[in-house]
This record gives C-alpha cells, structure tokens and sequence, in this order.
C-alpha cells in the first residue's frame, strides 16, 4: 500500500471502529439494564466535557491562525479556555438549580416569554449552522487533503459522508462514548507532534515545551519573529476576540447542556476542573504545530506569500506532518483524531439544532397539538435539512474555520450570555428586557457587514469575530433599561429565583 | 428561608445574607483574578512597549520562549485552571458549613 492508501484506511477504521465500539456498548448496557454506568466519574466527566468540545476549530483552525498571526492568534487559546472559568463561576451551579437545561427552556421559563422562547431557539439555530459551516470546511479540508481533489468536491464528499454517517449512527442508535473520543482526539494530536518534535531535534517527551527552542531558532537564524507582541493586529483586536470567545463559551447552548449528564452538582463542578485540564492540554500544544510549520518552510527556504499562506492555514497540522515526511499511518491517525471530532461536533449540532426545530418552534410555537411521532418525522428533516443549508454555506467559506467559530461565539455571547447572565443574577430582569437584548445582540454581532461601510467607528468597535466586548455589556444594560422601564416579572418567578435558585441552603 | 427577609430580589451586587453572600465574595474574587491576568497583562505589555518592563517582558525567556508568549499561551490556561480549582474547594467549604449551620438551627 502507498502512504496514501495507509492514510485513508487508518481513518476509515477509526470512524467505523466508533459505531462498533458503540454497538458493543448498547448491547452490554441493555443486558445489565441501566446498571452499566453512563456516569463515569469526575475525570469521566471531564473527559466528556472536552471532547464535546473539541472540534476542527480546534485541532485544525487553532494552529492555523497562529501560523499566520502568531501572538494576536493566542487570543484563541485564552478565550477558548477562559471561557469556562465564567461559566463555572456564574452559571453552572444556578442553571442546575434553576432546572432547565437548554437556552430555549431556560428563556422560555424564566422570562415567561413564547416570544423570546421563539427568539433564542432561532438563535440557538443560527449558532449551530454557524459552527457547522466551519466544521463542514475542516472536514472538506481534510477529504480534499487525502483524496488530492479540489476544495468544493472535499466538501461534497465530506458532507455526504458525515450526514450519512450521521444517519447511520441514529438508525443504529448507536451511543456516543465521549471518553473514547476524547482519548482518540488527544492521541492523535499529540503522538504525531511528538514524532514531528523529534524529527526536528526538539525535546519531543513534552513538545508543549520543546517547541519553546524553535521559536528561538526561528528569530535567530530566520529572523521570524513570531513571537512579537501585536505585531497583526492591535492589543483592542485582542482583547476584544478574546472576551469574545470567553462570553460565547459561557453562552454556547451545547456547552451548556452537558453539564447535566453529571448526577450531581458537586460532581459537575469538579468535572469542570478535569474538562479544562483535558482542553488545556490541546490548547499547549496546538501552536507547537503552528511554529514546526513555519520552521519547516524556512528550513526548505521556501516561505509562502500571504494569500497563500491564509488559503492553507486551516491545514497547516496536516501539511506540517506531511512535509516533515511523517509516516502515512501516523499521517492517518492525525487526520482521524480531527475528522473525529468535527464528524462528532456536526452530529452533535445537528441534532440539537433539529431538536429546537422541532420542540421549540414546530411543538411550542406552531403546532401545540403536534403528536410525538409527527415531531419525531418534523426532527428528522430538519437534521436533513438543516445538514444541506451547512453544506450550501460551507461551498464558498467566508473565512478560516477558527475565524466562522469565532462569528457563532460572538452572537452566543452577545445574545445568550446576558440573557443567562441577568436572568440568574437579577430578579428584575423581564420579558420585554430578553426580547430587546436579544434583537440588540443580534445587531451588534452583525454590525460591522451591515454598518462598517457606512461607518468606519462601528466596524473598529464591532469586528464581526470579536463584536462582543462592547456588544454584551450594550445588550446587558439595553435588557436592564427596558426591564425597569416596563412592569416586573411576576412574584412568583421571583421568590423562585431567591428561594431555589439563591436559597437552596438558607 | 424563614430568616430571610420575604421579599429579598435577586442582585449579584446586593446578595443575601448567609451561602449566597460566601458565594458571591468568591465569584468576584475568581473574577477579578480572570480579568486581571487575561486583560490587564495584555494592556500592560501593549503600553509599555520599548520601555523597560516591556523589554523585560518580551526580552526573558522561559522554555525557549518569549516570556509574554509564555504567560499568554501557556500559563494563562493553566491559571484558568487554577482559579476554577480555588473556586470548587471554596464552594465546597461554604456550602458544607452551610448545611451543617442550617441542620442545627432545625434541631
């Protein structure tokens, strides 16, 4: 077999050893009936948390824009990281209590509102297609990589491939075992890195540390300063991407729901603890790729020009390996570990998204009487046809993958993220308030297409990535200006608020 | 509950007394060391820029790496960590002080 032909089949294996594994799995836990344990423990947990996580936007996108912005791009690993940080402190704990575990019902109960109801599950849709458009170009990426075919045919195929995939797996019902995942997902990035560390004559038993050297050599002997403060942007840009991806963690509807797989709050919080270790340990390792690539290309004296360079970022983990003449195996397993995670990402998103069809909209909003089969069928075409409008979009990407994900944050945390954020910390907060945010929240996230032409200060402001840092504190004080100006939510929503949600040990 | 004034509204700046009090002292201690080392290290190494802080942030190296580049790529996740660990133990504290307080007034 030809390097190649190794490649494709180890990824092949690895996706079809998913559904066995996942098979095996079900069989055992219907004959142990219910005693086999989804729970898993905290470091379980945690390992669920972080390959719920992890996607292309991670183990491609991440090294990809820090190959091109170096420290501006870090700004990806801090908000990408720290985003939990505000959501353990100021969510977790009292959404559990509340009681109500996605963004639409949380809305929907706490503001008493079918209208914002409405408004989030839309949001909440949007997200996910967003995502799932940059997921769906990593995984084009990936296929035109391995089949040596054009960009828009990588798509096609891709997108086939994982909505059949995704068929499949739900006519199978097959379970998804996140700790497996997990450990594949971190296997696969860091093996190869440690070859490629090696091959490099860089300390490889921790290349998050033995690539600290290369960054050296490449100022010193290339004059690459890679490392350079602001050198592509400035410390605003960076601050403002960076909170951007802190408040739409917070806010990112299928980040929030995993934390009520875990049976116990305590528990849930611990795992939190483990979760982000497990992230961590991608994030210090992801520009390890970055700066191997740039080092790799200066070693071969061939740096490429700009434009160049931005259209192969997103597979700069790949193209690293391969120029650094990884073995085609290892080359497979490092393409697996990826295709892994944004295949598992899209089913995710996809099933949530046609979830919210469904229930939220269909069920709540158009059809009440609606009979669970007819909600069954309304949930199956929207997995379809919510999969075919991603593929449309993914045809002519707008951007890099880390820079689309960073669009889904930003309307997350200009939208979700307050509405969380006041409905828990401020009894006062009121239905009129979540609607006017939310529509505030949305512009702002689109403000710079929309306005940046007609005004240079909004697009500065608002950059379409990073538009949350004056876009959630806006949407924060537009929601409490409305709620005082109209009449309090009712007393009984707020003595729950105080007595359950704040009072569970008073 | 019944100690509570009846018509208390929820505020995270006006908080109960009692578990949400402790709570929110260590929400906002947590907070304040989120933004400080994500935010203000950033301003602080834009605007001391070629001077003397500045240098010596760009300047030292810590595994082959730029110091800044060090504490923004790699400690800062770890300080993430950090502060939701600090975070758990303390609401681990407070929350079994509380129970136990409010166990022995029902006595």
């Amino acid at each position: 077999m030809t390097d190649s032909q190794w490649t494709i089949g180890i990824v092949i294996l690895v996706l079809v050893s998913f559904i066995l594994v996942g098979l095996k799995q079900k069989a055992r836990e219907s004959m142990e009936y219910g005693f086999g344990g989804r729970y898993t423990g905290r470091i379980g947990g945690g390992a669920a948390i972080a390959s719920n996580w992890m996607s292309a936007a991670s183990l491609m996108g991440l090294a990809g824009l820090i190959y091109l912005n170096g420290y501006q791009a870090l700004a990806y690993v801090a908000g990408w990281t720290g985003g939990y940080v505000l959501l353990l402190v100021l969510l977790a704990s009292q959404i559990r209590r509340f009681g109500k575990f996605t963004a639409p019902d949380f809305v929907g109960e706490r503001y008493g509102s079918p209208a914002a109801r409405f408004l989030t599950a839309v949001i909440c849709i949007a997200i996910s297609v967003i995502y799932c458009v940059a997921q769906f170009k990593g995984i084009g990426m990936i296929f035109s990589f391995l089949f040596g075919i054009d960009y828009r045919h990588g798509v096609i195929y891709g997108g086939l491939a994982v909505i059949s995939y995704l068929v499949l797996s739900g006519a199978l019902g097959v379970p998804r075992n996140q700790q497996l995942l997990y450990f594949v997902i971190i296997t696969s990035f860091i093996v190869p890195l440690m070859w490629l560390a090696h091959r490099l004559g860089y300390f490889w038993l921790l290349p998050q540390f033995g690539y600290g050297e290369a960054v050296s050599d490449l100022s010193r002997q290339f004059q690459v300063d890679f490392a350079a403060p602001f050198g592509t942007g400035s410390v605003y840009e960076w601050c403002a991407l960076c909170f951007t991806l802190m408040v739409g963690t917070a806010g990112l509807p299928h980040v929030l729901s995993r934390f009520y797989t875990v049976p116990n709050l305590r528990d849930a919080r611990w795992s939190v603890v483990w979760g982000l270790f497990f992230i961590a340990l991608v994030y210090w390792s992801a520009p390890a790729y970055a700066v191997f690539g740039k080092l790799i290309e200066a070693r071969m004296g061939h740096v490429l020009p700009p434009a160049a360079a931005r259209t192969m970022a997103d597979i700069v983990v790949l193209k690293t390996a391969v120029l650094a003449g990884v073995p085609g195996w290892l080359a497979g397993v490092l393409a697996a570990g990826a295709l892994s995670a944004a295949f598992f990402t899209v089913a995710g998103l996809l099933m949530n998204g046609a979830a919210s069809v469904s229930f939220d909209l269909y069920y709540r909003v158009f059809h009440p009487q609606a009979s669970e089969l007819s909600r069954m069928k309304v949930a199956k075409g929207a997995t379809l046809a919510l999969g075919g409008l991603v593929l449309l979009l993914a045809l002519n990407p707008p951007g890099l993958i880390a820079e689309i994900t960073a669009v889904a944050f930003a309307l997350a945390g200009n939208t979700i993220f307050p509405l969380l954020l006041l409905g828990i910390w401020w009894g006062r907060a009121n239905d009129d308030g979540a609607v006017a945010g939310m529509l505030v929240g949305v512009v702002c996230t689109f403000a710079q297409p929309l306005f940046g032409s007609l005004s240079p200060q909004v697009a500065a402001l608002f950059p379409l990535t990073s538009s949350a840092l004056c876009g959630a504190p806006l949407v924060i004080l537009v929601m409490i200006a409305v709620s005082l100006a109209t009449p309090p939510p009712p007393d009984e929503m707020q003595r729950f608020l105080a007595s359950e949600v704040h009072g569970h040990l008073d | 509950m019944s100690r509570q004034d009846p018509r208390y509204h929820v505020n995270l700046f006006r908080p109960k007394e009692g578990h949400m009090k402790d709570e929110v002292l260590i929400i906002l201690i947590v907070l304040i060391g989120w933004a400080t080392l994500t935010f203000g290290f950033q301003v602080l190494l834009a605007f001391s820029r070629g001077r003397g802080i500045g240098d010596l942030l760009t300047g030292l190296t810590l595994f082959g790496l730029p110091l800044h580049f060090w504490f923004t790529g790699q400690f800062l996740p770890l300080w993430f960590i950090i502060l939701c660990l600090v975070f758990n133990v303390y609401i681990d504290r407070i929350t079994a002080y509380h129970s136990r307080k409010r166990d022995r007034t029902y006595d």
